[in-house]
């Protein structure tokens, strides 16, 4: 079977907290 | 106060220990109940520490979703294999690069190569790193692998 990548894993971030510190 | 602890949970995320990330998420949801921020540093981590089914469960017990998490819940189904609500949630979710990677992964798992391929073709240009991979991979199992 060929290689499948989990790219929308990639796309889950956390939210800037730069304004919470 | 909640700015100590959003600077502790920053120092975690920074050092991808999830695990203490989210603890330090959940003190500040005990004191601020409903805090955005930290309901998504919460749920973020969780998936990044691969507890899937947790991050579900905090999603679908969060009275008001911030619209951001509504992602993050459809790549949950779809880690858990919960291959048509993820795809249903999806529509329901303004396009953009991140729901035509999920999509294009879902379609892969359902074994719809044509409408994988199609997803693809239209992500194509965007220069997502290791696109190719996948592109490849749904082609392969279109049965059109010398496209
Ligand atoms: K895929």
């Amino acid at each position: 079977n060929p290689i499948v990548l989990d790219l929308a894993y990639n796309m889950i971030d956390f939210p800037s907290l730069e304004n919470r510190m | 106060a909640i700015e100590d602890l959003f600077t502790s949970l920053n120092k975690f995320i920074e050092r991808s220990d999830y695990e203490q990330a989210v603890k330090v998420a959940e003190q500040v949801l005990s004191a601020a109940p409903g805090d955005e921020d930290a309901l998504r540093c919460k749920i973020v981590a969780l998936i990044k520490d691969d507890n899937i089914d947790k991050a579900l469960e905090v999603i679908q017990s969060s009275q008001k979703l911030p619209s951001d998490l509504s992602f993050s819940k459809a790549y949950c189904l779809y880690r858990l294999n919960k291959l048509d609500e993820a795809l249903e949630s999806l529509k329901s979710q303004e396009s953009n690069t991140a729901t035509m990677l999920l999509e294009s992964q879902i379609l892969y798992r359902l074994g719809r190569m044509d409408s994988c391929v199609e997803v693809y073709q239209k992500l194509q240009n965007l220069s997502i790193d290791s696109l190719e991979i996948n592109f490849v991979a749904a082609l392969v199992g279109a049965g059109r692998s010398s496209e």
